[in-house]
C-alpha cells in the first residue's frame, strides 16, 4: 500500500516537473509572440491532432519515427548510468555506428536480409569497442570517464568527417555525403511511404531485451549493484572492473545500433556533418525513465512529441524551435531533483508509517482480545 | 612539411597565439579548480561560458561599453553557478545532471535567447562595434624587448587578468580562511561540519567563484577572441578545462600548465589547418586527443605516486616491526 502511494507520488512529482517546464515555456512563448494560445496549440495538440480536432495518423508516424534513435540512446545511457558511470559518449557512438553501417551498406554487397544485419552489427560492434577507451581508462587508471567520453565524442566526429570528406564523399552532390547505400541495406518501412520503419519494432524488442538483461540476469544485477554501492559489490566478490567495462560496451553497442538503424532507415546516404544530438536526448530520456528500460519508450515518446510540437510551433507560430532545449533543461533539473516536493513525500511516509502502526496495534489488540 | 611546421612554431607570433588561445581555457580551468576543491564537480562550465559569452555581448551592445559587458558576464556567470548550486545543494539534483542541464541551455537555449532579445539567428556579428571589444594592452618597457615583448605584450586585458587569477586563486585557496574552509569541505565535509564550518555555504561560495571565472572566460570568447557571439563557439572548451583541472592535479599552477598545453595543441591545430597535405579534420581533433593523452599521463603518474608513497610507508614500518 505504501509502495502504491509512493508510486503515485513519484508520478505526480514528474507531472509537476513537466507542468513547471510548460509554465516556463508559456512565459517564453509570450515574449516571442502575441498569440500564445495559438502557439501552445501548435506545440501541445498539433503533433497528433489536425486543425479540426480529428486524429492525424501521419503526424503520429512522424512522432513515432523520431523515437527510433532516441530509444536506443536512452537504453544505452540507462545501462551505462546504471553502473554509476557518467559516460556521455552515446553521441559519438550513434555517429560512428551510422557511418560504418552506411559504408558496409555501400561497398559490401550481400544477400538481402543478411546485408542489413551485417551493416548494423558492424556499426554497433565498432561503437561498442570505442567505449573500451573511457571504460578501461576509468577501471585501470581511475581517469574520469565523463571527461574522456566527452573528448571521445569530438574525436569520433572529426575522424568520421575526415573519412567522409577525403575518402568516401560523393563529389557529384552539392553537399558532403556518401554515395547512396544499396537497397538491400535499407531498413524497410513499417508504414509505407513514411519515416516509420521496422527500426521501431527492433527498438521495442531491444527495450524488452535490455529490461530482461538488467533485471533478470546475473550481469544485470551486478551492474545495478555496482551502481548502488561499488565498495559493497567489491567486497561481496563481484568483478567490479569487468562489469563496469561490460556495461559501457553494451551501452556503446546500443548507441551504435541506433545510429545504424537511423541512417539506414531514414536516409539513403550518410550526410551527418556534426554530432546528431541523439546521445544527449538519450541522457534526458534515461533520467525521465529513472534508468528503467521499460519506461524508456514512454520517455522517448514524450521527447519526440515535444520536439515535433516545437517544430510545428516554429513553422506555424514563429517561435524558435530551440526553445525545446530550455524546456528540456527545466524538466531535467526538476526530474532529477530528489528534494523537489520532498516535504510531501515526508508527509506521505509519516502518514503511511502511522497507519501501519495503527494497524499493527489494532491487530495486536484484536489478538489479545481473542486470547482473553 | 615538418620543416615548415618547425619554422612556424619557433616564431614569436606562434607563442603569442598560444597565450591568446590559452586564456579562456585557463579561466574555465581555474573555475573547475575552485569548485573541485570544495568537492563539487562543475560540468556546467561549457554551458555557463556559452551563456555568459552571449550576455557579455548583449550587455556591451546595449550599453556600448565593454567594461559593463564583462561585468555583466561575470554576474550572469555567478547567477548561473548559484542556480546550479540551488538545484544540487538544496533540491539534491545530481550535480552532473544539473551541469548537463546548464549545457543544454548553453547549446540550443542561447540561440533562442538571442532571438528573444534581438531577433537575430545564431550569431551577433552585425552588432559588433569597437566599443564592445575588450581592449588590447601594450605593456610599456616590456613591449620594446625583442621576441619576449612580441610574445607577452599586446594581449587582451582579460588575458593578463587570467594569468593573474592563477596567483589570486592560489592566494585565496592557501592563504585565506575562506580557502582553508573550501579545502576542508572538499577534503572531508563531515569533519569540516563538525568544527562548525557551514558546508553548504562554502559550496555556494566556491560555485559562485567558479561561475565568475567561467563568466570571464565566456566574455573573453565573444568580446575578444571571436569578436562576436555565435552558437557552438565554446566548442568543448568547458570540457577541456575539466580535463586541464584533472591533469593539473586540481592545483591552480598545475592547471595553468595543462591549460597552456591545450592552448599549444589548439594553436598547432590552427597553424596546421592551412597546410597542404594535412587533413583539416584530423588536425581539428588534436586538442581532444591531447586531452585524453593528458588524462592518461596524469592518471598513470598518480598511480605511481600512490605506489611510491605506499612503498615508502612500508619501508618505514617494516624495520619498526623487526625491532619488536
Amino acid at each position: 500500500m505504501r509502495n502504491k502511494r509512493m508510486f503515485l507520488f513519484e508520478a505526480a512529482r514528474g507531472f509537476a516537473a513537466i507542468l513547471l517546464a510548460l509554465a516556463v515555456a508559456v512565459i517564453f512563448i509570450a515574449l516571442c509572440t502575441d498569440d500564445v494560445g495559438g502557439a501552445l496549440e501548435q506545440m501541445l495538440l498539433r503533433p497528433l491532432f489536425a486543425k479540426n480536432g480529428t486524429f492525424n495518423a501521419n503526424s503520429l508516424w512522424v512522432v513515432l519515427s523520431r523515437m527510433i534513435p532516441t530509444i536506443f540512446t536512452g537504453l544505452a545511457v540507462c545501462v551505462m548510468f546504471s553502473a554509476n558511470q557518467f559516460n556521455l559518449a552515446a553521441e559519438g557512438g550513434v555517429m560512428l555506428g551510422g557511418f560504418l553501417a552506411t559504408l558496409v551498406g555501400i561497398y559490401v554487397p550481400m544477400a538481402a536480409g543478411l546485408h542489413l544485419v551485417v551493416c548494423l552489427l558492424v556499426g554497433a560492434v565498432a561503437a561498442a569497442l570505442t567505449m573500451l577507451l573511457p571504460a578501461l581508462l576509468k577501471v585501470k587508471l581511475g581517469a574520469s570517464e565523463m571527461v574522456s567520453s566527452l573528448m571521445l565524442n569530438y574525436i569520433i566526429m572529426y575522424v568520421v568527417l575526415h573519412f567522409l570528406n577525403n575518402n568516401f564523399a560523393d563529389r557529384s552532390k552539392g553537399s558532403t555525403q556518401t554515395f547512396p547505400f544499396l537497397q538491400t541495406a535499407a531498413v524497410p518501412d513499417l508504414v509505407p511511404n513514411t519515416d516509420l520503419t521496422w527500426g521501431f519494432v527492433i527498438a521495442l524488442v531491444f527495450v524488452a531485451l535490455v529490461a530482461v538483461f538488467l533485471f533478470r540476469t546475473r550481469w544485470g544485477y551486478a551492474i545495478r549493484m555496482i551502481g548502488i554501492n561499488q565498495a559493497f559489490s567489491k567486497y561481496s566478490g563481484m568483478k567490479v572492473g569487468s562489469v563496469i567495462v561490460l556495461s559501457q560496451v553494451i551501452g556503446g553497442f546500443l548507441a551504435g545500433l541506433g545510429g545504424g538503424i537511423e541512417v539506414l532507415g531514414r536516409y539513403s546516404t550518410f550526410l551527418w556533418r556534426e554530432l546528431p544530438g541523439y546521445g544527449w536526448t538519450g541522457v534526458t530520456i534515461a533520467i525521465l525513465a529513472k534508468n528503467n528500460p521499460l519506461m524508456v519508450p514512454f520517455a522517448a515518446f514524450f521527447m519526440a512529441y515535444l520536439e515535433r510540437g516545437c517544430e510545428l510551433m516554429r513553422t506555424n507560430a514563429g517561435v524558435p524551435a530551440e526553445m525545446l532545449d530550455i524546456i528540456q533543461a527545466v524538466i531535467f533539473l526538476f526530474f532529477a531533483a530528489e528534494q523537489f516536493l520532498a516535504r510531501y513525500r515526508q508527509k506521505l511516509v509519516v502518514k503511511g508509517a502511522r497507519e501501519e502502526m495503527k494497524q499493527a496495534f489494532d491487530s495486536e489488540a484484536a489478538a489479545k482480545g481473542g486470547n482473553a | 612539411m615538418w620543416e615548415q611546421l618547425f619554422e612556424m612554431i619557433f616564431k614569436p607570433d606562434f607563442l603569442f597565439s598560444v597565450i591568446r588561445i590559452t586564456s579562456p581555457i585557463l579561466f574555465a580551468a581555474l573555475a573547475a579548480v575552485v569548485a573541485e576543491k570544495a568537492g563539487v564537480t562543475n560540468i556546467g562550465l561549457e554551458g555557463i561560458m556559452s551563456i555568459t559569452a552571449l550576455f557579455g555581448t548583449l550587455i556591451s551592445y546595449w550599453t556600448q561599453s565593454w567594461a559593463v559587458g564583462v561585468l555583466g558576464a561575470l554576474i550572469v556567470g555567478i547567477a548561473l553557478a548559484l542556480l546550479l548550486g540551488f538545484f544540487a545543494l538544496k533540491l539534491k539534483t545530481d550535480i552532473i545532471l544539473g551541469g548537463i542541464a546548464l549545457n543544454m541551455i548553453g547549446g540550443g537555449g542561447t540561440i533562442f535567447l538571442l532571438y528573444l532579445f534581438t531577433g537575430l539567428r545564431g550569431n551577433t556579428g552585425e552588432l559588433t562595434t569597437p566599443e564592445m571589444l575588450i581592449p588590447q594592452v601594450n605593456i610599456p618597457l616590456l613591449k620594446d624587448i625583442p621576441v619576449v615583448g612580441e610574445i607577452l605584450s599586446g594581449h587582451s586585458l582579460l588575458t593578463y587578468i587570467a594569468f593573474f587569477m592563477v596567483f589570486l586563486t592560489w592566494l585565496m585557496l592557501y592563504k585565506t580562511s575562506l580557502g582553508l574552509n573550501i579545502r576542508a569541505v572538499g577534503e572531508n565535509q563531515n569533519a569540516a561540519d563538525s568544527v562548525g564550518v557551514s558546508v553548504v555555504r562554502i559550496k555556494y561560495i566556491a560555485l559562485g567563484i567558479s561561475g565568475a571565472l567561467a563568466g570571464l572566460g565566456g566574455a573573453y570568447m565573444s568580446m575578444y577572441y571571436s569578436r562576436s557571439w555565435n552558437s557552438g563557439m565554446i566548442a568543448g572548451r568547458g570540457f577541456i578545462a575539466l580535463a586541464a583541472q584533472a591533469m593539473g592535479q586540481g592545483e591552480p599552477t598545475g592547471s595553468m600548465w595543462s591549460s597552456l598545453l591545450f592552448g599549444l595543441a589548439n594553436a598547432l591545430k590552427n597553424k596546421m589547418e592551412g597546410m597542404q597535405g594535412m587533413s583539416s579534420y584530423l588536425v581539428a581533433s588534436i586538442p581532444y586527443v591531447v586531452t585524453v593523452l593528458g588524462l592518461v599521463i596524469y592518471a598513470v603518474a598518480t598511480i605511481r605516486r600512490v605506489k611510491k608513497t605506499r612503498r615508502a610507508q612500508n619501508a618505514m614500518t617494516a624495520p619498526a616491526g623487526e625491532e619488536k
